[in-house]
């Protein structure tokens, strides 16, 4: 792909909000700006539509958000900004060089003056009997397949977990003509009433939520608090749901089970801030749950302990689209400074207001990291048989033994029991095995720390990488 | 197999032809393997490496690796994160 330039002013790893935001600016300002992305399109999780080349959706009509997103990928492109797609940043060195596997044919060296990290959150799954089981998936999934590919995950199907994504993942499900069994909500809900009259300045998104619950509603859908999913099953895929109420600590209440028959179970339990990129590259991170747990350390200006290597969005705290967009312009805005092209009086008054909505985002973010967080002791309820790292097939038995036997660091768990030692490389089971370790230990989350991690950080094929080095002698 | 499980309101534009398992299976360019599997009621697509049990995609975003497939004979792609073309022939261990 891309061999004519190897050199930028600016790379930006990933282009959903403020990614797309900062690019824009820096373009504006006449810098040589890269855009990575490992996805087919650019907007991020959160901006998908179906793509031209699909066909149309007729009515379809983006939320005022998302619309001004879609708007922010639109004005990138005329500008002919330089993006790749399908691409995959697998390793950063301290010469200001990144290793980039593009389509998972090539791997290339990309060298930069700065480099802005905006690589989002994933989602956050809670282990329970039968989570393995086909036909069980995460709510982004839910999203991703019906706005990226037109497609529906079943017929009808059960939503569960924790967090407002549930009712988000649910409305998009019947308006697109699926039939949703319940939404199960295990947070109980007057509690999620509390300290909401803080947030005024961020109406946009509760008439959103409410239209989302509006046509859940309507649509007759059974909606329960404090319920929570305990088993998944079926034959060779999910058949059945099993659920059952919790009391306020999260412990299910025996007697309380309810049996759902569906064609899909969508679980989510919030989000937690993609951060390996950022740790690769030896930014510090901090263990902070206001902000959704391990985020990207950063000062005033969104810059990392490193020079030259900044982080906006979801990764400095989960809080939003609205907390990325004023992230990507106080980034844009902190680059152009550290490159010549502001003086510090602009950059002063052009941060200004920003630093102040940033506060408020956070602020918002914190409510809701903190109101879905999951109590500790919660984790030592996974049953012992069932697998925690999907990738290496390690149960919450061999967890529980391992650390018994003193192997009670991720590190010392991983080289033990292997967990985190997959493919995901522990990006799905991490945040639980960190939970599960502080719970039966009674360290601190902190001190429990997170896995290293080492290049290449996303597996790649053997193939792109034997191809890399061919060019390295021949070049 | 079961119904077809696309959105009925999008107007899709060009159909492509794609095997799985040696069976022609209904797909549109812009599409994922990934969609045009679980279109047409997939859901098992691998086995775990240590107790064999069957698995499907789980986050469909590219994070956690179960829903790999092989692709024209290049084993472990995810299907979440491939685009279908014309001709193309998966595999998938149901």
């Amino acid at each position: 792909m891309s061999r004519k330039k190897q050199k930028f002013n600016v790379v930006i790893v990933g282009s959903g909000f403020s990614g797309i935001v900062a690019a824009n600016i820096l373009l504006d300002a006449g810098l040589d700006v890269l855009l990575i992305d490992e996805n087919m399109h650019t907007g991020g999780q959160l901006l998908r539509k179906i793509p031209e080349k699909l066909g149309e959706y007729p009515g379809y009509r983006p939320d005022p958000v998302k619309k001004t997103g879609f708007g922010f990928v639109d004005s990138l492109r005329k500008k002919k900004i330089e993006i790749l797609n399908r691409a995959i940043v697998i390793g950063i060195y301290p010469d200001n060089k990144i290793l980039v596997e593009v389509d998972e044919k090539e791997v290339i060296s990309v060298a930069y003056d700065v480099i802005l990290f905006a690589t989002g959150a994933r989602e956050k799954f809670i282990p329970f009997k039968g989570w393995t089981l086909p036909g069980v998936y995460s709510t982004g999934l839910v999203q991703v397949l019906m706005k990226s590919s037109g497609v529906l995950p079943a017929e009808r199907m059960v939503i569960g977990g924790s967090g407002l994504f549930l009712f988000a993942a649910a409305y998009e499900f019947l308006k697109n003509g699926g039939k949703v069994d319940a939404v199960l909500e295990q947070t109980p809900m007057f509690e999620k009433m509390k300290l909401l009259s803080q947030f005024f300045h961020q109406f946009s998104k509760f008439t959103e939520g409410a239209k989302y619950l509006l046509r859940i509603v309507l649509s007759g859908t059974a909606v329960r608090h404090r319920r929570k999913i305990v088993e998944a099953r079926g034959e060779k895929a999910l058949e059945e749901v099993v659920t059952a109420r919790v009391n306020r600590a999260g412990r299910v209440i025996p007697g309380s089970e309810k049996i759902y028959k569906t064609g899909a179970l969508a679980v989510g339990y919030g989000f937690t801030p993609n951060v390996e990129l950022p740790q690769l590259a030896g930014c510090e991170l901090e263990y902070a749950p206001g902000k959704g747990g391990w985020v990207v350390e950063v000062n005033r200006e969104l810059e990392t302990g490193i020079e030259n290597i900044f982080a906006a969005g979801e990764i400095t705290g989960v809080g939003g689209a609205l907390k990325s967009i004023t992230e990507g312009r106080m980034a844009a805005f902190a680059i152009l400074k550290r490159l010549g092209k502001i003086s510090g009086e602009e950059y002063s008054a052009k941060s200004k207001s920003l630093l102040r909505q940033r506060r408020r985002h956070l602020k918002f973010g914190e409510y809701f990291n903190l109101l879905y967080s999951i109590p500790g002791e919660m984790f030592l309820d996974i049953p012992g048989e069932t697998v925690v790292c999907r990738c290496e097939d390690v149960t919450m038995d061999d967890i529980r033994k391992a650390v018994k036997h003193g192997y009670a660091s991720p590190g010392s768990l991983k080289v033990a029991v292997r967990t985190g030692m997959g493919n995901c490389q522990g990006r799905i089971c991490g945040p639980n095995v960190f939970e599960i370790i502080s719970a039966l230990t009674g360290e601190p989350q902190r001190q429990v720390g997170r896995f290293s991690v080492r290049p290449p950080i996303k597996p790649v094929s053997i193939g792109s990488l034997a191809e890399y080095r061919d060019n390295g002698k021949s070049g | 197999m079961k119904k077809d499980l696309r959105i009925k309101k999008i107007n899709r534009k060009e159909k492509v032809n794609i095997r799985v398992n040696g069976n022609e299976v209904l797909a549109y360019n812009g599409e994922t393997v990934f969609a045009a599997l679980v279109a047409s009621g997939y859901k098992a697509l691998k086995k775990s490496p240590i107790l064999k049990e069957k698995r499907g995609a789980f986050c469909g975003m590219g994070v956690c690796f179960e829903c790999l497939v092989t692709v024209n004979g290049t084993p472990n792609v995810r299907s979440c994160m491939c685009p279908v073309e014309n001709d193309m022939e998966i595999e998938v261990d149901e």
